[in-house]
């Protein structure tokens, strides 16, 4: 039998105006792809990705909610980008923002007839410990037991989802509320000021602006900034330069964990101003594309997140208009994230035919 | 069943590097071979070259008089060529079966009767069914050998086989090694243990920069001789002038260290001690995997020890991890250049950041001093003549020798009282091995101690004050380096003892 023997090597030299560009790139192909998909659905493609892309955004109402999802999203995969930069895997945001929006919610159902503007503070401090100590325990279980904390972060989404749903359930449940799984109304001072009458984005957009420009500030202009980059470049270099690996573990994740907490306290607050049992569309899974797609910059995240929170709106038009359900944004969300990779591979690695071989062994 | 192998004219270059220089050898069936030499001295290379994986500039190999091409390792084994490598390629998780019938094309069932045939010949006592995880160093080499001996070799090549075998191991595979070559398997044994040359092999080539320069019976040989041609004779030549700090105060002390590690690839070290005085150079040789890694990662706070095995300068260090021990002012210059002193993708100031000491202030407050690690860098560029002034630059276009002056630069701009370097040379041209060399020797005469770990003999005995070996996580005995010779050197490196 005759194989076709395939060789695959690294490239050396990969421009970075090049690496910024696959982004776009990916975007572009998902569109191409998402084309397809509505055509072989018996669609208009262009008609269909109007629906999707352009429809959702061409009012007001629309742009605000593009930002109401891009706010969560840009600040999880800020968090993230701390985390992966440092080659430490967080995949559980989605836990760390439930939990941060269970401790925030919790200490919301506490002030609940209370009035005062220190009531919000006090939340959102505590949905960022909350999401911050949750972040913790994978961090911990890596650095002490040598745990991967891909797997450990992971289950505990399901740990904090099934706590949320047993709190809205039994303990917290509405007393007046008819048995419903959710939990009363926040106070007016527990939510986020609305920034426009009739509007729903809310102040945690700045938040999610000061968060980017902190963490600009410590990626490229702190010594922690500095070790957490040599770290993700090199293991062995950062413990030749001494740096503390273990603490530095647990600071990445606990940064990650507390933008995610804080992204919880967002929704809860904001849109949603009660705890029930989806307080997040998968903002946290869905955070690890917007990270990637902004190549861990804190610029590039927040185009990223933009671009994403418009797959979120599309699919609610396409439900309405194309009667398609709304599981689509995450059709193209997956789309995104592989043409992005495969574009990476095929950046970095370059594959040589050596020609036709007989095979046998 | 009589084979015949004959390596004909090879060469082999590397850039800047003759690894094999037109070698010429022929091996028979019914003995055993030893190809004996330093590391780098090509024997690596023309062992690769009889497997497939690497492919000869010039030269022929002959089975039974009838020239093969050998372009792949597949092209290896249709020559009934098999080869037992220093490292092992098992997949850990699948039973030892598994691993057997991978690539192999007979049916199970066959596979499975030939292979009880083997271990009922020769005695091997492997369980078929379980993971290969459970199974010991010497028993996944066992896995190996049948891997080689399913094909029926005509010729098998061992490469460093008892580098991770205890010395049961190594007895057992002693004997099934002669028993192999009874039934006819042409048996070719790489090494640079001179007992085991003796004790195993019929007869013994010796390599040295590429070239054989003897093949000899091993009953004509002795340790002493084969270690002179293995190391090569005509080094004592240069030598640094004898130090002026020889009754200085001791700087660094080493006692009773022990390092155990996990990881059945790393050395143990066994009850080291060493000290060292102001203005001394000790050289550590040894055959490469011997502990070296381990005990530089000892010495740099890689690897932390008991608080009380290190002293330095009257303090116990053995807890400090590496920044803190540069407060101390000790540097370090690894033997990785490429990957662990320097991280490729950064641009060169960035690098020289990461040797941050206290009184470099390149991180004021938590914050990036850019301005000073730039004028620091470019101080650094120009006393330590690296070809660029430009600290922008990423590292990874630097060479290795202006790439590894920035290292060396970077450890000794900050004036430290001692300086640990590993292989400082390894790979570096003419011009820069010397610069370097310059350095070293520099160092000493401004009554600062340096220990050199190096597997270049050369370099040990041109630039050291005293040398030991270390041989199996072992240290020698400390020696004055006058009087020290290379076949000295050579016998302990080889795991021999004298006096």
């Amino acid at each position: 039998m005759e194989v076709q023997l395939i060789k695959i090597e690294k490239r050396n030299d990969v421009s970075r105006s090049i690496f910024l560009l696959t982004p776009i790139l990916a975007i572009f192909l998902t569109l191409f792809g998402g084309g397809i998909i509505f055509y072989a659905l018996g669609f208009n493609p262009l008609e269909a990705l109007k629906f999707f892309f352009i429809t959702p955004i061409s009012d007001l109402y629309g742009l605000s909610e593009l930002l109401l999802k891009a706010t969560p999203l840009c600040l999880i995969a800020i968090g993230l980008s701390f985390c992966f930069k440092s080659n430490n895997w967080n995949i559980g945001a989605e836990g760390q923002l439930i939990f941060g929006g269970i401790v925030g919610g919790g200490v919301a159902l506490l002030f609940y007839n209370h009035d005062g503007f220190y009531v919000l503070p006090i939340i959102i401090l505590s949905g960022a410990v909350g999401g911050m100590v949750f972040a913790m325990i994978p961090a911990i279980l890596k650095t002490f037991f040598n745990t991967n904390e891909i797997l450990v972060s992971l289950m505990l989404v399901y740990v904090a989802k099934l706590l949320l749903d047993y709190l809205v359930v039994g303990p917290w449940s509405n007393p007046e509320g008819f048995n419903f799984p959710e939990t009363r109304q926040f106070s007016a001072s527990a939510r986020m000021p609305i920034l426009f009458d009739g509007l729903r984005i809310h102040a945690g957009i700045f938040i999610t602006l000061v968060t980017v420009f902190l963490s600009w500030l410590i990626l490229y202009k702190t010594y922690l900034g500095f070790q957490i980059k040599v770290s993700g470049l090199s293991l062995k270099t950062a413990n030749y330069a001494g740096y503390k690996g273990k603490i530095m573990i647990i600071i990445v994740f606990m940064i990650s964990g507390a933008c995610a907490g804080i992204a919880g306290v967002g929704e809860i607050t904001g849109p949603i101003g009660q705890l029930h049992r989806n307080i997040s569309p998968d903002y946290g899974f869905t955070a690890i594309i917007v990270a990637f797609l902004g190549r861990l910059n804190p610029v590039g995240i927040i185009f990223a997140s933009l671009i994403v929170a418009l797959t979120y709106l599309g699919a609610e038009t396409a439900q309405i208009f194309l009667q398609i359900p709304k599981y689509t944004g995450q059709v193209f969300q997956g789309m995104i994230l592989f043409f992005l990779l495969a574009s990476d591979y095929l950046l970095f690695f370059k594959i040589k035919f050596l020609g036709l071989k007989k095979n046998d062994i | 069943m009589n084979t015949k192998l004959k390596v004909s004219e090879i060469s082999k270059i590397y850039p800047g590097c003759v690894a094999n220089d037109k070698v010429s050898l022929e091996f028979g069936s019914g003995k055993i071979y030893a190809l004996l030499g330093e590391n780098g001295a090509g024997k690596s290379t023309l062992v690769k070259i009889l497997s497939g994986v690497v492919k000869p500039d010039k030269g022929q190999v002959f089975l039974n008089n009838e020239s093969i091409k050998l372009n792949s390792p597949l092209d290896a084994k249709k020559n009934n060529i098999g080869m037992v490598f220093q490292h092992f390629n098992l997949f850990e998780t699948l039973s030892v079966f598994e691993n057997l019938s991978i690539d192999s094309n007979k049916k199970n069932e066959d596979l499975r009767v030939l292979i009880d045939g083997i271990l009922k010949k020769y005695n091997f006592k492997i369980d078929l069914d379980v993971p290969v995880l459970n199974l010991s160093a010497g028993q996944k080499q066992k896995v190996e050998i049948i891997r080689c001996l399913i094909r029926n070799p005509k010729v098998l090549i061992m490469d460093e086989p008892t580098s991770v075998l205890t010395e049961q191991e190594t007895d057992d595979l002693f004997i099934s090694l002669k028993q192999f070559s009874k039934d006819g398997i042409l048996i070719i044994y790489i090494t640079h243990k001179l007992k085991e040359v003796l004790s195993l092999c019929d007869e013994v080539a010796v390599m040295r920069k590429g070239k054989v320069v003897s093949v000899s019976k091993t009953i004509d040989e002795k340790i002493e001789t084969l270690a002179n041609k293995m190391v090569g004779e005509n080094l004592n030549t240069i030598k640094k002038k004898i130090n002026i700090f020889k009754n200085s105060e001791e700087i660094l002390k080493i006692s009773n260290l022990n390092f155990k590690s996990d990881d059945p690839y790393e050395t143990n070290l066994n009850n080291l001690n060493l000290s060292l005085k102001k203005g001394e150079c000790l050289g550590i040789a040894g055959i490469s995997g011997n502990g070296q890694n381990e005990l530089f990662q000892i010495l740099s706070g890689e690897i932390i020890t008991e608080g009380t095995s290190i002293k330095f300068r009257n303090k116990e260090i053995g807890k400090l991890n590496p920044r803190e021990r540069r407060e101390y002012l000790m540097a370090f210059s690894p033997e990785d250049r490429i990957s662990q002193a320097a991280v490729p993708e950064l641009k060169i100031y960035e690098n020289v950041a990461l040797n941050n000491f206290k009184s470099s202030n390149f991180f004021e407050k938590g914050l990036v001093n850019e301005k000073k690690i730039k004028e620091h860098t470019q101080k650094i560029l120009s006393n330590f003549s690296v070809n660029t002034d430009n600290v922008e630059l990423k590292s990874q276009f630097l060479s290795g020798g202006n790439l590894q002056k920035l290292i060396i630069g970077r450890e000794l701009i900050t004036s430290p009282e001692l300086l640990v370097c590993f292989n400082p040379t390894w790979g570096l041209d003419v011009g820069a091995i010397n610069y370097i060399h310059k350095t070293l020797i520099n160092i000493n005469q401004q009554g600062k101690s340096s220990i050199l770990i190096s597997t270049d003999n050369d370099e040990l005995l041109k630039l050291s004050d005293r040398v030991c070996v270390i041989y199996k996580g072992k240290l020698s005995k400390i020696m004055n380096a006058e009087s020290v010779t290379p076949e000295k050197l050579g016998i302990l490196m080889g795991g021999g003892s004298i006096d």
